[in-house]
């Protein structure tokens, strides 16, 4: 089976798109991945947080994750599902992990400088690169909160759920913007 | 509507800069700093390089002043157009002229539009842009003569004069076999009318945009503005951009204007906040 990380930016949006994409590296990744993701594919899981309680005070439903995804998916015809990264498994079908690092990477960041946000960072990133889950079944997701890695409980999930990686690819890794964002995937058993 | 402006043509709700370039000595704003035609040309490529579309080209100033014959017109403006022509395949070359016989010359040479800043007063101009192929700028002028500053005149609405008149200036255009992507209307702010119309006209331009005809304005640096304010020409540029902000919130799609760079900033900003266009990069909280 496969699993693709994508990056989660509003900015990937259609709603938010501007006459120059600030963001066109990673979007150009991003759809790579699925595209390889979904091939031969009937149905795909996407693992998605759901709105938090803030985004529903504001009168979001559906959180931004997702909606990136199904628009990452928008030429897929066949089924989509969205879970929360609780509810995730592992079975036959190909997975979609919206999952950014830190917001934390510098003084203009969205959440300013936190030092501590590379290395947290720098542990998942290895861990996509070299398909190795062991550094992501040991996130402490109340650190993650603090550094705003809004990947964390879907990494998290995902290397608890201990696959046998085959093969690793990390296409993109960069923080243009202060947030660190991954393309990466993996093929599992 | 899709514009079609001689050998170019450009999308929808796409704004448009016309930067004016006077081969004349004694305009009222420039004052003659583009009379000679080395001078004009640095003018063309400047403007270019600051991203207008269009030069409008004219060789008589609007007010009142020494005669200048059809000849002399064509002396000034006629082989200077082929000049832009050459050098500037992509510009749409506009000249600002009244005159049937200049237009015929300018449009051989390679012009792409003719402004009639005087409302149709040579009838046969509407027939060079059909034969030619090239657009045409309907102004609404409230049937003063050539060359004369308005005095004492009144309309009972002059928004309504102003649609009535050009539109009915557009459809001649039409009939006579004037592209209809190639007709475009202008209330000509100042030509016939004092401050108090030139004001209402902006503040109820959108009427003119829902005749459908797209909308050409020219309101730079002129007197409505200078006089709304109190500012002599050389100050009025602030005057001139809240103006054309107004202008592009009620869907002008056209600009003739002195400064390129600052109008085009502001009417990309009113069409961004009228949800007409997209930001130019958006970051912000999306990241």
């Amino acid at each position: 089976m496969k699993v693709a990380v994508v990056a989660g930016a509003p900015a990937l949006l259609a709603q938010y798109a501007g006459r120059v994409d600030p963001i066109a590296e990673v979007r150009e990744a991003c759809l790579a991945a699925v595209g390889w993701l979904c091939a031969d594919a009937d149905a795909v899981r996407v693992v998605a947080r759901p709105a938090d309680q803030a985004e529903r005070a504001h009168g979001i439903e559906v959180g931004y994750q997702e909606r990136v995804a199904r628009e990452l998916l928008a030429g897929f015809a066949g089924t989509v599902e969205v879970v929360t990264p609780e509810a995730f498994v592992l079975d036959a079908r190909p997975t979609l992990l919206v999952a950014d690092g830190s917001a934390r990477r510098g003084e203009k960041a969205p959440g300013h400088l936190d030092e501590r946000s590379f290395a947290v960072d720098e542990a998942i990133e290895r861990s996509l690169k070299a398909g190795d889950p062991t550094d992501l079944a040991l996130l402490d997701l109340t650190l993650a909160e603090e550094l705003l890695i809004a990947g964390a409980p879907a990494l998290r999930r995902l290397g608890e759920l201990d696959p046998q990686v085959r093969s690793a690819e990390l296409d993109y890794a960069g923080d243009p913007f202060g947030v660190r964002y991954w393309v990466a995937r993996w093929e599992i058993g | 509507m899709t514009l079609k402006l001689g050998r170019h043509e450009f999308d929808d709700q796409q704004t448009l800069m016309m930067a004016i370039v006077n081969r004349t000595p004694d305009s009222f704003y420039d004052k003659g700093a583009t009379w000679a035609e080395d001078k004009a040309f640095d003018r063309v490529t400047q403007v270019v390089e600051q991203g207008a579309e269009i030069v409008d080209i004219g060789g008589i100033k609007a007010a009142p002043g020494v005669e200048i014959d059809a000849a002399e017109e064509i002396r000034r403006v006629g082989s200077f157009v082929g000049r832009v022509r050459a050098a500037f395949p992509d510009l749409v070359i506009s000249v600002d002229t009244w005159r049937a016989e200049v237009g015929r010359v300018v449009c051989a040479e390679g012009a792409d539009l003719l402004n009639d800043a005087w409302g149709g007063a040579d009838p046969e101009l509407v027939d060079v842009a059909a034969e030619y192929g090239a657009a045409i700028v309907c102004t609404h002028t409230g049937g003063v003569r050539v060359r004369t500053r308005p005095h004492r005149i009144e309309y009972a609405d002059v928004v309504a004069s102003a649609i009535t008149d050009t539109v009915a200036y557009a459809e001649r255009a039409l009939a006579a076999g004037v592209d209809r992507r190639s007709i475009i209307i202008d209330p000509a702010h100042d030509f016939g009318k004092n401050s108090f119309h030139s004001l209402e006209l902006t503040q109820r331009l959108d009427e003119m945009v829902a005749t459908g005809w797209p909308v050409l304005v020219s309101l730079s640096n002129k007197d409505f503005v200078g006089e709304a304010l109190d500012l002599p020409v050389g100050e009025r540029l602030l005057g001139t951009l809240a103006a054309s902000a107004i202008s592009a919130w009620h869907g002008a799609r056209i600009y003739r204007v002195h400064e390129v760079v600052e109008t085009r900033q502001v009417v990309d900003m009113a069409n961004v906040i009228a949800g007409r266009l997209a930001p130019k990069r958006a970051i912000r909280g999306l990241s």
